[in-house]
């Protein structure tokens, strides 16, 4: 085929060397032409460039976001109406919306969300509601893009280190304040408001983030004297750190510090803390303290004990993963949550059991992890007004609050009858919950902290000096936070 | 001669092959400049502000304050390090791995062939994101099967942290990166040697040519536009590595996979430094530019 | 004479054994790998010590890909309707059954990959013929600014594009994934190459029987630089296919996904369910490799870039 081609050409080739002198004479000309017209060309390009930049300048100029002032009361007319009929009268709103929601328990499953909506749609029919839902390994990335796009969520289902460090302190969100069920907890409330009293997560759902260990190979190892097993409690740091020796004698790979990215850091971070009783942030969440003497304390301590390596390979759902397996003897990312989850705990072949972390003074300071409701501002007031309506649906009324608790999988963020009732393994983990401490993860510059917190912990992993790699994490983390402040 | 009618003939013909070049360039430049240029434009301007995430969405101008801050940054340089010495190493190896399998299979029996593409071709298509999770179990620290083999054959005696560990973070990196690469220049050069003048092969050899001789006589001049097209595909590829730091280390042990690729996505989505991100992307682009241009130029050379 | 011909064929023998060693290993396991993975219990998946074949076959994975999410199989928009809906939302006239999410999202990355193939083929030949051939005013301006932006990674231009794309009411359809990649001039800069190679001598003949312009193009270019579409259409393809990155931040609701998407966000809280994401895996990479061992003839035929020299 090509050959033929090839004869071709060369045929066409001898026909034509008249043609082909034109074309040089083309060729030449072109040339010349090249060398005048280059200017006008550029010419032609930099006003391009400019038309567009121009254009560009105006759009953002226009706002694409077109959000109002976050402090600017929201519609007054809302909360009166849907807040005083709870059932029946919601013809009159109609509206388009879209809830994000991240995997909070079986939030991500569409039946569960469905039958949520359903309820809703029962008394409010013409609120339509789109479902998003965000995984944590890409869920900021894809809620950031549905920001930046224009077409950010009305609804969103999360914790308040999204909520109100980032999408609220940005300015995305609406105060929900006024939708605050009375007996909501307030340690749970407080950890849903801004430094200004705005509110930007209308609470739903909380849990105590906890360790768990291996049963089985604790009590072969006949470290569970080190344990108080009806508190759920280590006796003391010391005793949490005889029982790690007394494992490895036994089964090499106790504990890990993972510290392969950002996910399930609040293990890590609530272990580093409780050990001898140092703080991550200072009380008013505004600057970072990880570099106490305590937390020093903790971390040469972790780095000594024999049976816990710091491994800079994975992050919290390895580690969960691994301790499920057999292959750690415990896990410091651990939760209700995934003692629960088919693919997690369920596949245990041994003996789960929840502990605190380890404390000198029997006082343990667990994370909290609390999800709940975020409305975005999507400058439209009668979508707001339906967001809140839908929020309020879910929270108000106990029978449907329950519902969504449930669906949650964990605990409520105020007195509920008859939650849970007979469920054992809720009962087992519920023992940590009074345990929870405060939500220091509002503190600005969480982001550029985070990073700088597992990169301290790969480096002191690899034989870095522990104050050294904590005043280097303090240092970043701080200076993030000024610049947070400042802007 | 030639310049004796430069008149209306020429001028006409301009004319003509403009407005024809320009209707043929017509549906392509629109799309190049909508969907590229514009933003491209828009990246260099925000590279010049400090943009960020605001709901007010105000920049100030900044000057050139953010590429001055970005040659002070050790994690960017760290990471433009990294990527070089990614594009260093995976281009040479894909291109003469490929070639030597494309050589050793293109004249096999139709079938072998067939097996032998479809085999190189597979991790191509499989989709990056479930390979990845593949690799990361093989690579595994406690339970992975490199450990499992390498401890069990002696070759080493303690499970080695591959991804965890600085000094094997990046390599192993790159062995996914090579074997996600290889199937398309595979492809490639089996189809170009196959399609090699074989008249011009036969002369050689009646000629008393080796096999060598032959190949690099004969077969390399006739496939080097394919090992062009592989050379700047793969360049390109390597620079834009991504899918796979972000699901093995996320730039980690300590850096050492950082990429620009990956530190442009973590400044721009986790710190929400837009136009620190985009200074960044500019010096990038301008990086890979320059070294297609003189790509190029060596291959254009060469044949 | 006769030990030199045993000896090259014991040598041929070794280095295939030898690539068939690294091709089974490195190249056949992951994909072994996910294949028996999807089948496999979460206790399986998730074991200490591997499983090399799985003790228990479940369908458990499929269960959870094909029960989570559901959508319609096909949506027909009223085109341009977005611009007239109050929430630029488009009008559906002709939805199909609502089925399990998986079909629609392999449909859906099905439908990327075709349509940036076919736009960036037809409109890359037509603009690398011009710049090959056509003497214009800017042409060399324009090759430059190609060959610059050809190497543009895109995570730089995303925010902006982002933007754009709510400016043109496409965000959240398959469209905005669709268009940069026709964009991207990589495809032009790869069809210049190739209508390089065309002689002058055939064009001008071409002219001198009397064809216009396009079907100078259909008649004489097209079928010259083929093989180079044939590259270009498998780049643009596989490109689009695995381009996650974009489809990431583009695509969001369940009914626009692609499928390593829609398994991306379908994963729980704690860790990912490497089961499901083997079955979506396996799911999705069988239509594209049916599709790759058929057309194989064709790549081999089709793609060379050696065979148009001038």
């Amino acid at each position: 085929m090509h050959n033929h081609i090839d004869n071709g050409w060369k045929s066409l080739y001898n026909l034509n060397k008249s043609l082909r002198e034109r074309q040089a004479r083309i060729i030449e000309f072109e040339e010349a032409m090249r060398m005048k017209t280059i200017r006008k060309a550029l010419a032609l390009v930099l006003a391009l460039c400019i038309v567009l930049t121009l254009a560009a300048c105006s759009t953002s100029g226009t706002n694409p976001n077109p959000t109002p002032d976050p402090t600017k009361e929201p519609p007054p007319a809302a909360q009166s109406e849907s807040g005083n009929e709870p059932s029946g009268g919601g013809d009159g709103l109609t509206a388009n919306l879209t809830l994000a929601t991240y995997p909070v328990g079986l939030m991500t499953d569409e039946a569960t969300v469905k039958a949520l909506i359903a309820d809703f749609n029962a008394v409010y029919p013409n609120v339509k509601i789109d479902v998003v839902y965000l995984d944590y390994a890409n869920g900021d990335q894809t809620v950031n893009g549905m920001i930046e796009s224009n077409n950010a969520p009305d609804l969103i289902f999360e914790g308040p280190e999204r909520l109100v460090a980032n999408w609220g302190a940005k300015g995305y969100l609406v105060d929900l304040k006024d939708l605050l069920v009375p007996g909501t907890y307030d340690v749970t409330s407080g950890s849903c408001t801004n430094a200004a009293g705005a509110m930007y997560e209308l609470p739903v759902c909380q849990t105590a983030h906890c360790m768990g260990i291996n049963k089985d190979l604790f009590t072969q190892a006949n470290a569970m004297q080190y344990i108080n097993e009806d508190t759920h409690t280590w006796k003391s740091t010391a005793d949490f750190l005889k029982a790690v020796e007394a494992v490895a004698a036994i089964h090499p790979q106790v504990g890990v510090v993972f510290c392969g990215g950002q996910a399930g850091d609040q293990g890590n971070r609530a272990l580093v803390t409780n050990m001898y009783g140092g703080q991550y942030t200072n009380a008013e969440f505004t600057r970072y303290t990880g570099n106490c003497a305590e937390n020093v304390q903790a971390l040469q301590a972790l780095y000594d004990v024999n049976g816990i390596e710091f491994d800079p390979g994975i992050a919290g759902g390895d580690e969960i993963k691994l301790f499920c397996n057999g292959t750690l003897a415990m896990a410091t990312c651990w939760n209700v949550g995934a003692a629960k989850s088919d693919t997690q705990g369920k596949t245990a072949n041994f003996e789960i059991f929840p502990m605190a972390f380890p404390t000198e003074s029997g006082d343990p300071v667990l994370q909290g992890g609390i999800w709940g409701f975020g409305i975005f501002n999507n400058g439209d007031d009668n979508r707001i007004e339906a967001a809140k309506a839908f929020a309020k649906f879910m929270t108000e009324d106990e029978a449907q609050y329950k519902k969504i608790v449930e669906a949650t999988g964990y605990w409520a963020t105020r007195d509920v009858s008859g939650l849970y009732e007979g469920d054992e393994i809720m009962t087992e983990y519920g023992k940590l919950v009074p345990f929870m401490g405060p939500y220091y993860q509002i503190t600005l510059g969480w982001p550029e902290a985070r990073t700088a917190w597992w990169n301290a912990l790969q480096r002191i992993g690899n034989g870095g000096d522990v104050q050294t790699e904590l005043d280097a994490f303090v240092a970043e983390a701080n200076a993030a936070a000024e610049a947070a402040e400042a802007g | 001669m030639a310049t004796s009618k430069p008149g209306s003939m020429s001028r006409a013909l301009v004319r003509r092959e403009t407005i024809a070049g320009y209707l043929f360039l017509l549906p392509s430049l629109l799309f190049f400049l909508v969907f590229v240029v514009y933003p491209m434009v828009m990246c260099v301007v925000t590279s010049l502000t400090n943009a960020t995430m605001t709901a007010s969405g105000t920049s100030d101008f900044v000057g050139l304050k953010n590429y001055i801050d970005l040659f002070q940054d050790e994690t960017f340089l760290k990471a433009l390090l990294n990527t070089v010495i990614i594009v260093v190493v995976s281009v040479p190896a894909v291109c003469v791995f490929s070639l030597w399998v494309g050589a050793r299979i293109y004249n096999m029996k139709n079938w072998a062939c067939s097996a032998f593409r479809v085999i190189f071709y597979l991790p191509v298509v499989t989709g990056s994101v479930a390979v990845t999770v593949v690799w990361k179990w093989i690579y595994h620290y406690y339970n992975g099967v490199l450990n499992y083999v390498g401890t069990n054959m002696g070759l080493w005696e303690k499970n080695i942290n591959w991804l965890g560990n600085e000094k094997f973070a990046l390599g192993c990196i790159i062995l996914i990166l090579f074997t996600t690469s290889v199937g398309q220049p595979i492809v490639l050069y089996v189809s170009a040697l196959g399609n090699v003048d074989q008249t011009l092969v036969e002369a050689a050899q009646v000629d008393g040519a080796t096999d060598m001789q032959v190949f690099w006589r004969v077969k390399w001049p006739q496939i080097m536009p394919t090992t062009l097209y592989i050379l700047v595909i793969t360049t390109i590829n390597s620079f834009q590595c991504f899918a796979l730091i972000q699901l093995l280390t996320s730039g980690g042990p300590n850096h050492a996979t950082d990429t620009v690729m990956y530190y442009i996505y973590y400044s721009a989505f986790t710190l929400y430094k837009y136009g620190y991100a985009n200074a960044m992307g500019v010096i990038l682009a301008l990086c890979i530019a320059a070294l297609s241009a003189v790509q190029f130029r060596l291959a254009k050379s060469e044949s | 004479m006769n030990t030199g011909v045993k000896r090259t064929s014991v040598y041929r023998t070794v280095t295939l054994v030898l690539i068939i060693m690294i091709a089974v290993v490195i190249f056949l396991f992951p994909l072994y790998w996910i294949v028996t993975g999807a089948f496999k219990t979460p206790a399986a998946v998730n074991s200490s010590s591997p499983e090399w074949w799985p003790k228990e076959w479940t369908m458990r994975n499929f269960d959870e890909l094909l029960s989570k999410r559901s959508a319609p199989l096909w949506e027909f928009h009223v085109p341009g309707s977005e611009w007239f809906t109050s929430d630029n939302s488009q009008i559906v006239f002709f939805s199909g059954p609502v089925l399990p999410a998986a079909f629609r999202w392999l449909i859906n990355t099905v439908f990327m990959s075709v349509a940036a193939m076919v736009l960036t083929c037809a409109t890359a030949s037509l603009a690398g013929y011009a710049l090959a051939k056509k003497r214009f005013i800017g042409r060399a301006v324009l090759f430059s600014l190609i060959v610059c932006a050809m190497a543009l990674p895109k995570q730089v231009i995303l925010i902006p594009l982002l933007r754009e794309m709510d400016g043109l009411h496409l965000t959240n359809t398959l469209w905005s994934v669709i268009y940069p990649v026709v964009g991207w001039p990589f495809g032009v800069f790869l069809m210049k190459q190739f209508a390089e190679g065309i002689p002058g001598e055939i064009l001008e003949a071409a002219r001198i029987d009397g064809g216009g312009e396009l079907k100078t193009f259909t008649t004489v270019v097209f079928p010259m630089i083929k093989p180079g579409v044939g590259a270009l259409a498998i780049f643009t393809f596989i490109n689009t296919w695995n381009d996650y990155f974009m489809q990431l931040l583009m695509l969001t609701g369940t009914n626009v996904l692609s499928m390593p998407l829609g398994i991306a966000k379908m994963q729980g809280e704690f860790g990912q369910d490497y089961g499901l994401l083997m079955a979506g895996a396996a799911l999705a990479s069988v239509p594209i490799i049916i599709v790759f061992l058929v057309f194989q003839k064709y790549f081999t035929k089709g793609i060379t870039m050696g065979a148009v020299k001038g």
